[in-house]
């Protein structure tokens, strides 16, 4: 399985793997809408910087993913093409796959009505290469087999 | 093969996926008390209040299609009353017998019912399960105020969500502080703080000696000797494994089933997973029951794969909760106050965090309140034994992350070449 890998040598911390990812998970997937029009979606992946480091991490697909057995009603299952996602119909924002997730990669979002909803990367299903890696500019993300 | 598990929820489903995922042929029957599909206990108080119903889909663990597609028997609404570990056979509440070749304890626990007289008055609740579920959702309309008895997990859910409903509720808890194994006192005063704003009254150090009233319930008589009005009363002091099957049984039974490395009881033949089971804690060094989702599921699974024969260790678990109060959520895990080991913490405002770390520079807890995010990092380190020695001084650093470990390490790990 493909999953988005991490050459943190090339990051130049420029962010455009979160827009990318932000404009992607939009409703209407354009730029402006998406920053400036809609309610701004999380950005799945996070850039993180530490002087001379930086590197943008998001879910690795564990095999036996440790979110998933912490799930309190199956919202976190993996699709069929072998990635972990959310339901978000299902999600009751109850934060027990962060507390599992060895990476750290599951963000809150909190601001639906009654329920919270995990957020993680979902490695792009409308698309053939993940937003991130295509909006990389200079290969710190990229996308290949294991 | 025939499989039989007793019981229906987190342990027992997740001991059929695993079993399913390798093996197509050998039959698995489940028998269950409860009559219905495998739901989510920790949704139970907002079912109370109405938030979920039992006819939406997020209120359940699995889809109706389950027990089919994993080609599963059910044997709902049937209790199991003996275990005849010799003859591998469990007779039912119907006289039925099942045979097995090997067979999963996954029953749960039940509320434990403190000394306290008047507990059979009406208005009394408990909250573990649907049927309790429904009678005190039923009950609501009676109770303008309540009295909660105990302030653990589903005490202190349950006194946010009547609370936020108007009910005028009362959380009365033994020790000095709600949520007291999970959380210090610094902790536990943010969730103090919320639960007051939400206009519950807090009776802390204190406990409930009796209730009285005619057939209803009307009156709390606490320890101290204060007394308190009320309709309606919800027991929430904990759960009791259901070991008693396995006692009578003539397995070995601590306060749980008592379970091995590879969730196997004191018979070859019998293993037990979740709730019931009491396995090792590695962060305390010994075993006991830890009743929580995530190792129900782990457990659950682990001896699935040794039923099958496949030899495969559980590395122990430790206490971990995930709990959202108001507007305060915390994360922790493993030891949460000690005065042995190395402390690092700091509170920010709203933000406040602690790790525990002992001598040989492995984390053994921590908790952190609202910036929670980064959580399962500490949880993978407890696990794994992790020397924290050249980390742990950025721990207190809000944006704790990736970028603060060592370059060498950060890549294998990212890269999945080091589990």
């Amino acid at each position: 399985m493909k999953i988005v890998k991490i050459k943190e040598d090339n990051c130049i911390f420029c962010h455009l793997c979160e827009v990318a990812c932000v404009v992607e998970h939009s409703q209407s997937k354009d730029i402006i809408k998406a920053f400036k029009r809609e309610e701004r979606p999380i950005a799945r992946c996070t850039v993180e910087f530490n002087y001379p480091i930086s590197l943008s991490v998001m879910c690795r697909h564990c095999d036996d993913a440790p979110c998933m057995e912490a799930c309190q009603n199956g919202s976190m299952h993996r699709d069929e093409r072998g990635y972990v996602v959310v339901n978000e119909e299902t999600c009751v924002g109850c934060w027990m796959c962060i507390m599992a997730c060895p990476y750290g990669v599951i963000k809150r979002d909190t601001r639906r009505e009654v329920w919270g909803l995990s957020t993680k990367c979902d490695a792009c299903p409308e698309r053939d290469i993940p937003a991130c890696v295509d909006a990389c500019p200079n290969e710190a993300l990229i996308y290949e087999e294991l | 093969m025939k499989i039989v598990i007793v019981g229906n929820s987190t342990a027992a489903v997740n001991a059929v996926e695993a079993i399913r995922e390798r093996d197509k042929i050998s039959s698995i029957t489940v028998v269950s008390d409860e009559s219905y599909r495998a739901y989510s206990h920790p949704l139970l108080p907002n079912l109370v209040i109405g938030e979920v119903s039992r006819s939406e889909e997020r209120f359940y663990y699995r889809k109706a299609n389950f027990y089919e597609s994993h080609k599963v028997k059910t044997v709902l609404g049937r209790k199991v009353v003996k275990l005849y570990p010799e003859e591998k056979v469990v007779e039912l509440d119907n006289g039925d017998k099942l045979e097995y070749d090997k067979l999963l304890l996954a029953c749960g626990g039940t509320p434990i019912k403190p000394p306290i007289e008047g507990l059979e008055l009406e208005g009394v609740h408990t909250l573990t399960n649907i049927k309790a579920a429904d009678k005190l959702r039923k009950d609501l309309k009676n109770i303008k105020q309540c009295v909660v008895v105990g302030a653990g997990l589903i005490g202190s859910k349950i006194a946010e969500k009547l609370a936020k409903k108007g009910v005028k509720v009362t959380l009365v808890e033994l020790t000095k502080r709600v949520l007291f194994p999970v959380l210090d006192d610094t902790g536990a005063d943010y969730i103090h703080k919320e639960l007051k704003r939400l206009g519950v009254t807090l009776v802390l150090n204190d406990a409930v000696s009796a209730l009285s009233g005619d057939k209803r319930v009307k009156q709390v008589i606490l320890k101290s000797g204060k007394k308190i009005e009320t309709d309606g009363v919800i027991v929430a002091v904990g759960v009791a494994p259901n070991a008693g099957l396995a006692k009578d049984a003539g397995l070995t039974v601590d306060r749980g089933v008592v379970v091995n490395d590879f969730m196997q009881t004191s018979n070859d033949n019998v293993f037990a997973a979740g709730d019931v089971a009491q396995a090792y804690d590695m962060v305390s060094g010994v075993k006991r029951p830890i009743p929580i989702l995530p190792l129900a599921a782990r457990q659950g699974r682990i001896a699935a794969l040794n039923m099958l024969g496949m030899d495969v260790k559980y590395k122990g678990g430790f206490a971990m909760n995930s709990i959202s109060i108001g507007k305060v959520s915390f994360i922790s895990m493993g030891i949460v106050d000690s005065d042995e080991l190395e402390v690092l913490s700091i509170k920010r405002g709203d933000e406040y965090r602690k790790f525990l770390i002992d001598p040989d520079n492995r984390l053994k807890g921590m908790i952190l309140v609202n910036n929670v995010e980064k959580a399962g990092m500490f949880n993978w380190m407890i696990q794994n034994r992790f020397d924290v020695s050249w980390i742990k001084d950025t721990f207190l650093n809000s944006d704790f992350g990736w970028k603060y470990f060592n370059k060498a390490f950060r890549v294998l790990r990212l890269d999945r070449k080091i589990k």
